[in-house]
């Protein structure tokens, strides 16, 4: 049964990602990459990592694709932008989406329910994972946190380029 | 962590200070020159900081990193290399529009990045390390904020070097799978498992962690991004790039082989010999197509990298790993530092107020007549890269086929001779160019800064051509510490 639960969150993973790929449109796109992210979750749910599974939501589901769907939204202002939501809103286009997120709604469910559907092998706590971070791998974390610099510095680099242009469309 | 830890670590400590003082001086003040003062004096603190690890080596400082002499010496390389750099990018951005002060950030971090990939004994700190390197990396290519060039360079390295980094991943993961652990010490132990399964997760984990190597490596057939990413990365972009980058991922990849004795699978020498070959020839081939300098520089350096792995290779036949291995640590220096002057030059002559650097050809028509000196240590540098007496390059090329020998490796050290034949054709073409009379009379500046790293490059080039038995024995030293 766990296998069977696996093996049906990877499909809609593997599906829900082909669509990105597939979709010109990149709003649907989106909304198909968040649930490539839930079943992602929900599999890390399945294998006894919850805390994986909650930070895969928190931080890929929640904050970045939030920024993404924002990015893509604010893109299109004005008579098209709206004329273009009312286009995203269409319920056909919501009728897909919500069938794979139904599924792996019912797969946590049934995984609540029965109570300790894991795989064989040990669940991860929150606290193990805080204290693998912070005893072994403590020299990982300050690496990451340069990484998180490097990123944001060339952000600000990469961003100039736009502002500068802006600039010198302004002047002329 | 022990007080012993963070003085083993002090390097890399020195170079993250250094990172966290610039950006605070960014913060307060732009001002390009004092920036790069302190990036410089930072560097050579980090430098300054290694004779007091020396006495304490080899230590391990968490499963993550090891401190050690290899790492010592790679470490000190990739300052190095990156002090270079920092002058040559100095000149290369003085009294120009735009601001030019993250670039030594961004330059810090990167080899920040190399730092921790040399000294990597895990799969955590070794993703991490070439994330930092590439990441730095992407916004370094696309700093100029002129030109779509250098943009266009920066999304094709982000797309395939992602790939390559996924690649690695799924690698990791698999070997992973089949072990149970990440540490390479631990891999090596049971690198040779009885079952067929696990066996069969080594083998592709390995295979998936070679392509991503590969990739980064820019070996044949994963070589497409190296010269549109050479040519429209800023000059001393490409330097970088083509030195720091190139060494640490071929620095981490001989610290994988070595702890975890990969080499007893014919499988994966098969596949190095393949890249081998290939890199060989169309690196080679394809250099003499061209008539762009940095276009040219790239195809030649995807043909060193395969002559470096025929001495890797080499390490696979029983007890060849010493030589194997102070064979390709020598010819990486050579490759380095040669390939830091060849930019280094082109750098000189480009400017990054023009949309495009001096890459092209007929740039370089008459330039004995222009600039002797300049055009002098060019030539050196091309004779070093094609392996003329005398030079860096002749003692590296020599040591590999040494390797390759005692390997009995017949069919590379063939393909690496063919190679090198054709290799010296397009070299002499560039000398050529330099000698025919000249049309343009505009003047060339060569700046104080650049003008003394070039010096410098010239000197190390000759020297390790000329006498470079101290280094020699330093090598084998540090090789036998290593095996």
């Amino acid at each position: 049964m766990e296998i069977a639960l696996f093996y049906i969150a990877a499909t809609i993973a593997l599906v829900s990602t082909f669509l990105v790929l597939t979709n010109f449109n990149a709003a649907h796109g989106l909304i198909y990459l968040i649930i490539s992210l839930l079943a992602s979750a929900v599999i890390f749910y399945v294998v006894g990592a919850p805390f994986a599974a909650a930070l895969e939501i928190l931080v890929y589901a929640g904050a970045i694709m939030v920024l993404f769907v924002f990015v893509v939204m604010m893109l299109n202002m004005g008579q098209q932008g709206i004329d273009q939501e009312h286009e995203w809103l269409n319920l056909r286009m919501w009728i897909v989406p919500s069938i794979l997120s139904l599924i792996l709604l019912a797969e946590i469910i049934y995984v609540l329910a029965a109570g300790s559907v894991l795989l064989p092998g040990h669940g991860v706590e929150p606290k193990a994972v805080g204290m693998s971070l912070f005893g072994p791998y403590v020299l990982a974390v300050e690496i990451a946190s340069m990484l998180l610099l490097a990123g944001l510095v060339g952000a600000y680099q990469l961003g100039r380029r736009y502002l500068e242009e802006n600039r010198e469309e302004d002047n002329q | 962590m022990t007080f012993l830890d963070f003085q083993a670590l002090s390097p890399l400590l020195a170079l993250t200070a250094t990172i966290l003082v610039v950006l605070m001086i960014i913060a307060y003040n732009r001002n390009h020159k004092v920036v790069c003062t302190t990036t410089v004096i930072g560097l050579f603190i980090t430098l300054a900081t290694i004779p007091c690890v020396i006495g304490i080596d080899p230590v391990q400082v968490t499963q993550l990193l090891v401190i050690d002499r290899f790492a010592l010496l790679l470490i000190t390389l990739i300052a190095l290399v990156t002090i270079a750099v920092s002058l040559l990018a100095y000149d290369y951005f003085d009294g120009n529009s735009g601001r030019p002060e993250e670039f030594y950030l961004l330059l810090m971090l990167s080899a920040l990045g190399g730092m921790v990939l040399v000294s990597s004994t895990h799969f955590a700190s070794f993703l991490l390390g070439l994330e930092l390197l590439s990441i730095s990396l992407y916004a370094l290519i696309s700093y100029p904020i002129k030109g779509l060039i250098p943009l266009e360079a920066a999304v094709k390295y982000l797309i395939l070097s992602g790939v390559a980094s996924a690649t690695l991943l799924m690698g990791a993961a698999l070997l992973y799978a089949g072990l149970g652990t990440l540490s390479f010490e631990q891999l090596g132990s049971g690198f040779y498992p009885e079952q067929a399964t696990v066996q069969a997760y080594i083998v592709i984990g390995s295979a998936l962690l070679l392509t991503g190597l590969a990739f980064k490596l820019s070996l044949v057939p994963f070589h497409m991004w190296t010269p549109d990413v050479y040519e429209g990365a800023p000059a001393p972009v490409t330097a970088f790039v083509a030195t720091v980058s190139k060494g640490a991922i071929f620095a981490l990849m001989v610290r994988f082989f070595v702890l975890t004795g990969a080499f007893e699978y014919q499988s994966i020498l098969v596949g190095l010999s393949v890249f081998a070959i290939g890199s060989m020839l169309a690196g080679n081939l394809l250099a003499l197509m061209q008539n762009n300098v940095k276009r040219m520089l790239a195809y030649s350096s995807i043909a060193h990298i395969g002559y470096l792995l025929v001495a890797f290779i080499s390490g696979g036949i029983t007890g060849g790993m010493a030589l194997a291995l102070e064979a390709s640590i020598f010819f990486l220096v050579a490759y380095i530092v040669t390939t830091l002057g060849a930019f280094g030059i082109v750098t000189i002559l480009s400017n990054s107020d023009e949309s495009r650097d001096c890459d092209a050809l007929e740039n370089y028509t008459g330039l004995f007549w222009r600039r002797p000196a300049l055009a002098g240590a060019f030539s050196i540098i091309l004779f070093s890269l094609a392996g003329i007496p005398l030079t860096a390059g002749f003692i590296g090329k020599f040591y590999i086929i040494a390797a390759g020998v005692k390997g009995t490796l017949w069919l590379l050290i063939a393909t690496l001779v063919v190679g090198s034949g054709i290799g010296i054709y397009y070299y002499l073409r560039v000398i050529y160019t330099m000698t025919l009379k000249s049309t343009s009379t505009e003047p060339i500046r060569i700046p104080v800064a650049s003008g003394w790293v070039m010096l410098l490059v010239t000197a190390t080039i000759l020297t390790l051509g000329v006498y470079p038995t101290p280094f020699i024995d330093m090598l084998g030293d540090l090789a036998k510490s290593l095996t």
